[in-house]
């Protein structure tokens, strides 16, 4: 490579970052860390990335913390991150990572000797519904005519998710378990990544569709998918879709961020940490952010989190055994 | 037309071969699924497999019979040069985990130029220090990612 | 008319100073980190998404479409130099191109690439502007039927980049489709082929690959044959330039690369590798001269090269217009919608459409933008071959672990492309094609998952493929690529006889 080439890069990326740098500078108020290790294990530009910069916009705007410094390593759910995260971090007090449903069950798919029970739940931050569509065309008017279908025949209804295994699966798992038959009788069509499943649903070529609301929520608007029923506690604010709960099934399945800390850590350390990010979920930039990026608020801190997490794991495995994968 | 086995090649078509029983194996080593899937998911490790044997097969035969048909005649390796590609390589995946990137891509370039005839290592290895810490530092300054900071973690 | 004077708007925002500056430094990143060997669009663009937070989206997004756009320009700028792609969508521009610049035709291959990506670049920006969503909607008719069969159409295709011995051939095929197969299955969740290795479970990244059996393969390669001066490049001769001859055999493969990358763009199955190798397909099939391919024939870079530019272009309407992401940098382009409260859906053009027609304006100056900035480059770029060689290769080693090791910091990411890299030098010394290993890797693994959701969604009917009458046009088509040349060659002799 020319000695030219490798300045203009240097050049440009230079420029870019001086734009960086003009961003104002914040009000100290009562700093909390000098510094934050933020660890994603997961590649730059997904969920769990954009919720650990969103902590750094947040704590940083308003003066809780002095530094952050980021590691991104992605795979497999994050459990090629986990274990590095774990031997790395043992012990080290101002070290959280990034994780959630899908580490939940990527552990358990995985048999993976390190899991999510090896970090410290310091807070579940926020959370998305699922939500049952069916294209525009569909015979299907309402959740009843689709429920009385999976009842009758599951392998009749083919319907389009995410990878097998993973959230959306999971999600249909537990629907078709309420409904009295097994997941694995499902015609289950795994799609990679949103694109491909929603042209799917859009075109008909599978006859429903489960996925976390925000990734159809504009086809859902322009009424190119009709949706039945969202998987959450509560309605999407916002929405008329009902729950399922609602529609009688007692089923609840939501996607949840959260942030741990590393093993090791005293419980006064623990308690810092929390405070930390209790602080931070009470910023007006938080709000803003959540705001903009239509996130659900689900903030759960210390032992209720902790609570909430043996049984969602308990849960995930029980449908993941099911499908054959625990 | 009856020729003398190419060694060479024989042992590259072995390898080939060693690949697709590997292959073979990991097919068998596929969990079976409950999961309804009208095709599932071995099939297509079946197909790839027995057709990387096959051909290979044919691979070895044709070696046995004389050589690939239509490759020049066995090309003479130079093994110093080689080797210290190879050992930059090496250097390379040893020390990206332990001093960090700029310290490999140091001992990388050093010792890729040293297996290409260069005679200066010192202003090789100044070179490499210059397009290790100009990658490092667009890296973790630009796009706030810490690539292989080793013992730089902290002090960039 | 409408859409004109929309557009006129777009061009209003598109051509104030700062956007034009942002439109620059996007091309500008764009064109360099598509130079460098395993480091794409999609890395750069989730890796700029910060700077979402610091200026209006306009700017953002012209900045974004600059850097799509230019890396497929600056991706064919090693294919054709050092034989290292910089892109897997430019990896069938190495054919023939290094083969070109081997010759001392570096000058008119990276010519004829630069103006067919402008060709093809604004031909599809065109089309994107006046026909997008015609064209979506019928790329929606497509299901996973379809696009099993548009991939049987793909491997009759792979033939074309067999080279020398179809045995050998044949058997790097194999081997890609056994490097598609690692890594998790997404129809089962079952692991396969990942040795218990976490660090498999999501298969082998193609860039790695790609990586090893080019860069590393070509570099180990060099050094094996060291001492006996394999290494000899020949000097440049004649221009630099397009001589007549070169601009007439290019101009027809500019537009068929156009034709045939747009529509794959916007189906969500397509990716910017798979109409490239169909272009070099046509263009070897309707070559006046086919004895050339591999020898160094112009035609094979210049309908490769405009093919990936249009379906750049086209993965960009069905974002814009249902939201819908088709390739991995459109979707890190949908989360930086998001990060400015926009939700990309089928509303967008609606409601937001001042943004998306500067982004379009954009696209017409970035593609103006990037020929001016790649025609006076080339004569810089051919120095490149003047760099002492200890040096460029180090270089090439150094930037090749960036784009392994870069991003994810996995040493088993390290450790696969350097075993794919000695693999790739006995391959270069036995005279195995290497096009085909990356082909089966990103074939086999679409043609196998379009196969079994085709089939959990007909639950187990093996005839949807030919009672879809899309998907049977395609299987048509397949069939009569392999049958047409013997028997049009047998009633050419029968008549002869007569």
């Amino acid at each position: 490579m020319t000695i030219r080439r490798r300045t203009f890069f240097v050049a440009t990326v230079a420029a870019l970052a001086s734009t960086q740098a003009l961003a104002p500078r914040p009000t100290r108020a009562q700093q909390r860390f000098e510094s934050i290790f933020m660890f994603i294990p997961a590649g730059p530009g997904g969920g769990w990335d954009s919720t650990g910069r969103a902590i750094e916009q947040a704590a940083r705007a308003a003066g809780l913390v002095g530094s952050f410094q980021f590691e991104n390593v992605g795979g497999a759910g994050g459990m090629v991150g986990l274990p590095r995260f774990v031997n790395q971090r043992r012990g080290q007090a101002n070290a959280l990572i990034v994780g959630g449903s899908v580490m939940v069950g990527a552990g358990i798919t995985n048999k993976s000797p390190i899991t999510i029970r090896d970090v410290v739940p310091i807070a579940r931050l926020t959370e998305e519904a699922g939500v049952v569509v069916v294209p525009p065309n569909s015979p299907h008017r309402d959740w009843a005519s689709l429920a009385a279908a999976l009842r009758a025949n599951p392998g009749s209804v083919s319907v389009g998710g995410g990878s097998a295994g993973g959230t959306d699966h999971i999600a249909l798992g537990l629907i078709l378990k309420a409904l009295g038959r097994n997941p694995r009788e499902a015609s289950y069509v795994a799609f990679a990544g949103g694109g491909p499943a929603q042209a799917a649903i859009l075109g008909g070529q599978v006859g429903a569709g489960i996925s976390g609301y925000s990734e159809f929520a504009e086809q859902i608007k322009a009424g190119r998918m009709r949706a039945l029923a969202t998987t959450g506690a509560e309605r999407i604010p916002g929405t008329d879709i009902p729950t399922l709960k609602e529609l009688g099934l007692n089923v609840t399945a939501a996607n949840w961020r959260g942030v741990f800390a590393a093993p090791g850590i005293t419980p006064a350390q623990r308690q810092a940490l929390i405070d930390l990010v209790t602080a931070v979920h009470a910023t007006p930039q938080w709000k803003e952010i959540l705001a903009q990026r239509a996130w659900t608020d689900a903030f759960l801190a210390g032992d209720a989190f902790a609570a909430f997490l043996s049984e969602d794991i308990a849960k995930t495995e029980t449908v993941l055994k099911d499908l054959g994968l625990a | 037309m009856r020729a003398h086995p190419r060694r060479d090649e024989l042992a590259f078509a072995l390898l080939l071969v060693a690949f697709a029983l590997l292959s073979l194996w990991q097919t068998l080593a596929i969990p079976v699924s409950p999961i309804y899937a009208r095709v599932g998911p071995t099939v297509f490790p079946w197909v790839a497999s027995v057709g990387l044997l096959v051909f290979s097969l044919v691979l070895l035969w044709q070696a046995w019979r004389g050589g690939f048909p239509g490759v020049d005649r066995q090309k003479a390796v130079d093994w110093r040069s080689l080797g210290w590609v190879g050992a930059g390589l090496a250097a390379n995946a040893v020390l990206i985990t332990t001093l960090g990137f700029v310290f490999a891509a140091v001992a990388l370039f050093a010792c890729t130029a040293r297996g290409f005839g260069s005679r200066r290592p010192v202003r090789d290895a100044l070179i490499g220090l210059g397009v290790g810490l100009a990658a490092f530092l667009g890296f973790a300054r630009l796009l706030g990612v810490n690539m292989g900071a080793g013992i730089l973690e902290g002090l960039l | 008319m409408e859409t004109l004077a929309l557009l006129a708007g777009g061009f209003a925002t598109a051509l104030s100073a700062q956007n034009l500056l942002f439109a620059f430094a996007g091309c500008f990143l764009g064109t360099a980190v598509g130079v460098l060997p395993g480091i794409g669009p999609a890395l750069t663009v989730a890796l700029l998404l910060p700077i979402t937070f610091k200026v209006p989206a306009a700017s953002a997004f012209i900045l974004f479409a600059g850097v799509y756009y230019g890396a497929m320009y600056g991706g064919s700028t090693t294919s054709i130099l050092l034989n290292t792609p910089g892109e897997s969508a430019t990896i069938i521009t190495a054919l023939e191109g290094f083969q070109m610049a081997k010759q001392g035709r570096a000058g008119p291959a990276l010519a004829t690439a630069a103006i067919g990506s402008f060709v093809a670049g604004t031909i599809a920006t065109v089309a994107l502007t006046f026909f997008a969503p015609i064209v979506v909607e019928l790329a929606l008719k497509l299901g996973p039927a379809e696009y099993f069969s548009l991939m049987v159409i793909a491997f009759v295709a792979v033939s074309a980049v067999l080279g020398s011995s179809a045995v050998r051939g044949l058997t790097m095929l194999f081997l890609g489709l056994v490097f598609g197969i690692v890594g998790v299955d997404l129809q089962t969740g079952q692991p396969r082929f990942t040795f218990g290795l976490i660090e498999l479970l999501d298969g082998i990244e193609v860039t790695i690959v790609a990586v090893g059996l080019f860069a590393v393969a070509e570099t180990l390669h060099l050094a094996s044959r060291h001492r006996y001066g394999e290494d000899q490049l020949l000097p440049l001769s004649g221009s630099l330039w397009l001589t007549r001859e070169d601009f007439s055999r290019s101009w027809k493969a500019w537009l068929r690369g156009a034709l045939i990358g747009f529509p794959f763009g916007a189906i969500p199955a397509g990716g910017a590798e798979l109409p490239t190798f169909f272009s070099y397909y046509i263009e070897r099939k309707l070559a006046g001269r086919p004895e050339e391919f591999g020898r160094g024939a112009i035609e094979g870079v210049a309908g490769p090269e405009a093919a990936n530019n249009a379906s750049a272009a086209g993965v960009l309407m069905p974002m814009l217009t249902l939201g819908l992401p088709t390739s991995v940098t459109a979707a890190i382009m949908l989360s930086a919608f998001q990060s400015y409260g926009i939700q990309p859906g089928p509303l967008l053009f609606q409601t937001q459409g001042d943004l998306v027609w500067s982004m379009i304006a954009s696209l017409y100056i970035g593609n103006a933008m990037l020929l001016v900035l790649n025609l006076p480059l080339i004569g810089l770029w051919v120095r490149v071959l003047r760099i002492p060689r200890p040096q460029l290769y180090g270089g090439i080693l150094v930037f090749a672990t960036i784009g392994a090791y870069g991003v994810a910091n996995s040493v088993i990411d390290l450790a696969v492309m350097y075993a794919v890299g000695l693999m790739g030098m006995l391959m270069k010394r036995y005279d195995f094609p290497v096009a085909p290993v990356v082909l089966g890797m990103i074939l086999g693994p679409l043609a196998e998952q379009s196969f079994r959701q085709a089939m959990t969604i007909s639950q187990g009917d093996v005839t949807t493929f030919v009672t879809r009458p899309i998907s049977a046009t395609f299987l048509a088509l397949a069939a009569a690529l392999v049958l047409a040349p013997p028997v049009l060659r047998a009633y050419a002799v029968s008549r002869a006889r007569a």
